[in-house]
């Protein structure tokens, strides 16, 4: 019983950083139905914002207070790539066939990896560390450091902040979506962009907020991964984005609940997969296949994922 | 959306017609002239460019250029009157110059850089840049004449046939030149001409009236492009590092081309194709006679070669069977995913984590050369006195496989089932309704595509002598797709050509390798931006990204009509 505590807990923290990237995806889908194939790259480009600042204002520190502000130059570095790229790349390309913003959002993907590889050490009036290799991320008093247990089980203290950045930005983006202006608007474009331009809602500056809040949710997670890790490098995006990609998958995409829910679960599977799953394909060797797996048996079995209820071939 | 640089209002250039056209033939002179002169006092760079009347490298390039420039002013006014009726000269004349400028300018910066400052620059250089300021200017102000339709344009046949001749020589000549250079400036210079040429050519329309030629001379073009390239080893003279790179740039483009049987036809998105190059490499390592090979059966190597192929086509079903529920962005996906599962699966049977397959992330190294018959791909061999290396050995069999991939590809899309395909792609349910076996020809596309990846990948083993999971990364895949949208969908000579590119220029310039991925993604996003139906566009495609572009559309309908007469 134990031993599944753990791996619940374990899953619930992996799945909470999934699913607060996955929000971004679908944000972006269920409004332009495009799949921003390079958002695994504004997370990662959120956590070097954050140890930007870092290393800028507050080098050798830890205390708490500190957190926040990271936090917000990564929202800062994450929010401006999203827009500049969807300005950029796929503006221009709106009413295009489908195939152009999905190859140009690969490009837009190994243009910002390289990117932060190759001049991250160059940036002029900073001497950060080259980025080619991993570079470790600040301690936070509070949030990092040694675990605690509790009946049992031991929790880390970033998988507590990775649970709780989840749990807040999941009650704000309710808010955002349901109570306010902007959010209302945000549904309408979603449902009908005609009828939604007609109504007066200027749809360009309802995609560009789309990107921004999943770029500002990816930057959280940014944060997040990176206390989690301690350590971070620029290829953290790729493989994040695409568990996230496959969490939003698996909620339905276009369904923020789903993406949130598809989140958890996909996490507690891959934690799950990694202890149970019995003899030599058990173990974390293989939890990367089985999450992957899960992908492609939901899109043939359930293209709509667990919540979505929308049309899934708009191909 | 067209952006162009500022171009002269139509008054402008009416007012000063009669100065542009002699501006730009002495332009054109002075460049071909400028070509006899000495370029440098240093005669230790570019090749000695420092002799007068004894052109070499560049110098010749400037000629060439000046040739056709002069060529085009004649076809304006004067002797050659009868051929503008059909070529824009104007046009080709402004993108000509242009491109004469660069290359003329980045002569001089070569010049500059390597001998230390523009004092090493002698007359012919000087002459150079004023003939190709002249023609830049003058070109400007040569108005445009009405043309005649292109497609009726004709010369005798064995003329054509000639032409396609020339052309061929001239690539298969260009293509060992450029190879041949280990200097960084001359191979980018190299480029810059070529880059220059086929502009001037492009916009004058004469491509379009090669397409024309190759139509219908299809066969002649095909066996003088195999020629070349089956002439392409003899230019090197043993050297084996040019045909490391030429037999990595065959695999590639094998490989791309089965891709573009899968997103050029078909229009089905897969962004995990590495992994059928890769399933088919791990069978013919695993049957090899490798040390480390992990199956006991040895058979032929024939044999294994379509064990590769039957293997990948089977993972090409399991991957091809969502598309029954799944199609578009996810279908991207989902192909991306298995590409990972391939990747993951290599890198843990290693007997630990799994079965041992693969030896895990050590691969499989000391694939022995192949051996078929009595003959061994290691071996050098001579013919005629020219000594043919390993890698030429391996050259030689890429390319009978890839004729035979391009055999496949284009009686493919000439047949019923391409027509199928290019209706899935176009509209899925309109063909469902009209009779399309839509998921039978969906599979078709993923099994077939992948049998011709496996095929190739057989080979690729034996010419890597290893193989290892991190050749099949998820960023060769994005390679393969970039090479199939940088070429031109659903083209074979484009693909052939994004391949060349995609692989070439990364071997050929060693100073670029750390950008390479860097200038790869940009290269995307822009292709995307300005030209999203690829280098060599088949017309229909071009016409689905610029669909409101009335003149195009006409000449699609037109060369359609030409098709049925």
């Amino acid at each position: 019983m134990d031993t599944f505590a753990q791996q619940l807990v374990n899953g619930l923290t992996l799945g909470s950083l999934y699913a607060l990237i996955a929000v971004g995806y679908t944000v972006v889908y269920g409004i332009v139905q495009l799949i921003n194939f390079a958002h695994g790259e504004v997370f990662m480009i959120g956590a070097f914002g954050a140890l930007s600042t870092y290393l800028l204002l507050f080098q050798g520190q830890t205390s708490l207070w500190i957190l926040p502000v990271m936090i917000i130059g990564a929202v800062i570095a994450s929010v401006a790539t999203a827009v500049i790229m969807e300005r950029v790349a796929y503006r221009p390309l709106r009413g295009a066939p489908r195939l152009a913003p999905l190859i140009t959002a690969i490009g837009i993907s190994v243009f910002l990896q390289e990117f932060v590889r190759l001049f991250y050490d160059k940036i002029p009036g900073t001497n950060f560390p080259s980025a080619k290799q991993r570079i470790p991320f600040p301690r936070i008093e509070g949030v990092t450091g040694t675990a605690f247990e509790a009946g049992g089980v031991v929790v880390q203290k970033s998988a507590l902040f990775t649970i709780g950045c989840l749990i807040m930005c999941a009650a704000l983006l309710w808010y955002f979506i349901n109570r306010t202006k902007l959010g209302h608007a945000m549904q309408a474009v979603s449902q009908d962009p005609d009828t939604a331009r007609l109504m007066g809602i200027n749809v360009d500056r309802i995609i560009v907020v789309a990107f921004a809040l999943g770029a500002a949710l990816a930057a959280i997670a940014g944060v997040a991964q990176g206390l989690q890790n301690a350590n971070i490098n620029f290829k953290i995006g790729f493989t994040a984005g695409l568990k996230a990609f496959t969490a939003a998958v698996l909620g339905g995409i276009g369904n923020i609940q789903g993406a949130v829910v598809g989140g958890l679960v996909l996490g507690v599977v891959e934690a799950l997969a990694t202890q149970y799953v019995p003899g030599q394909f058990g173990g974390s060797a293989w939890k990367d296949v089985w999450a992957f797996a899960l992908l492609i048996i939901v899109l043939v079995f359930r293209p709509q994922g667990l919540l979505g209820a929308k049309v899934v071939d708009r191909a | 959306m067209r952006y162009a640089l500022p171009t002269l209002s139509d008054e402008t250039r009416a007012k000063h017609a009669a100065k542009g056209w002699p501006l730009a033939l002495l332009g054109s002179a002075l460049l071909l002239v400028s070509g006899l002169l000495s370029w440098s006092y240093d005669d230790r760079i570019l090749g000695d460019i420092s002799i007068r009347f004894w052109p070499v490298g560049v110098q010749i390039m400037a000629m060439v250029l000046g040739a056709l420039g002069v060529a085009f002013a004649l076809m304006d006014r004067g002797p050659l009157r009868r051929v503008g009726n059909w070529l824009d000269v104007a046009l080709g004349l402004r993108a000509l110059s242009t491109g004469v400028l660069v290359f003329v300018a980045l002569v001089l910066a070569a010049i500059a850089t390597e001998a230390g400052g523009l004092v090493n620059v002698n007359e012919g250089g000087w002459i150079a840049l004023v003939g190709a300021l002249l023609m830049f200017v003058g070109s400007r102000f040569v108005p445009q004449r009405e043309l005649g339709q292109m497609h009726s344009a004709r010369i005798p046949g064995w003329a054509e046939i000639l032409v396609i001749a020339l052309s061929m020589a001239a690539v298969l000549f260009l293509a060992a030149y450029l190879l041949n250079q280990d200097d960084a400036w001359l191979f980018v210079l190299g480029l810059a001409f070529i880059i220059a040429l086929s502009m001037g050519l492009a916009r004058s329309g004469f491509f379009t009236w090669f397409g024309h030629v190759a139509q219908r001379h299809k066969h002649v073009l095909t066996l003088a492009a195999f020629a070349v390239a089956f002439l392409f080893p003899f230019t090197q003279n043993g050297s084996d590092a040019n045909m490391s790179i030429a037999t990595q740039v065959l695999i590639f483009a094998a490989t791309a081309i089965g891709l573009n049987i899968v997103v050029g036809l078909a229009g089905l998105l897969d962004l995990g194709y590495i992994a059928f190059l890769g399933s088919g490499a791990y069978i013919g390592a695993m049957m090899s006679n490798s040390a480390f090979a992990t199956i006991g059966w040895k058979p032929p190597f024939l044999v294994t070669m379509l064990i590769g192929a039957i293997v990948a086509s089977i993972f090409g079903l399991i991957i091809g069977s969502p598309t029954l529920r799944v199609s578009g962005d996810y279908l991207a996906i989902v192909t991306l995913a298995f590409g990972e599962i391939f990747r993951l699966a290599m890198f843990n049977l290693d007997g630990n984590n799994g079965p041992k397959l693969t030896n895990g992330p050590n691969g499989i190294p000391g694939i022995p050369d192949l051996q078929i018959g009595s003959f061994n791909f290691g071996d050098t061999h001579n013919v005629f006195g020219i000594p043919l290396g390993r890698f030429s050995n391996y050259y030689f069999i890429l390319l009978l496989l890839i004729g035979f991939i391009i055999l496949v590809f284009t009686r493919l899309n000439n047949s019923r089932i391409g027509r199928g395909w290019v209706a899935i792609r176009e509209d899925e349910r309109a063909a469902e309704a009209m009779g399309v076996n839509v998921f039978g020809l969906k599979l078709l596309a993923f099994a077939g595509g992948a049998f011709l990846a496996g095929l190739a990948g057989t080979i690729k083993a034996h010419q890597d002598s290893a193989v290892s999971p991190d050749q099949y990364l998820f960023l060769e895949s994005a390679f393969l797709l970039a090479a199939v949208v940088l070429g031109g969908m659903g083209t074979i000579a484009g693909v052939l050509i994004g391949a060349t590119i995609l692989k070439l220029m990364p071997e050929k310039l060693r100073f670029f390798s750390e950008y390479r991925l860097l200038l790869f993604g940009l290269l995307l996003v822009l292709m995307m931006r300005f030209r999203p139906e690829g280098l060599v566009a088949s017309r229909r495609r071009q016409l689905e990204f610029h669909d409101e572009d009335e003149s195009l559309a006409e000449e699609v309908e037109d060369w359609h009509l030409e098709d049925v007469r």
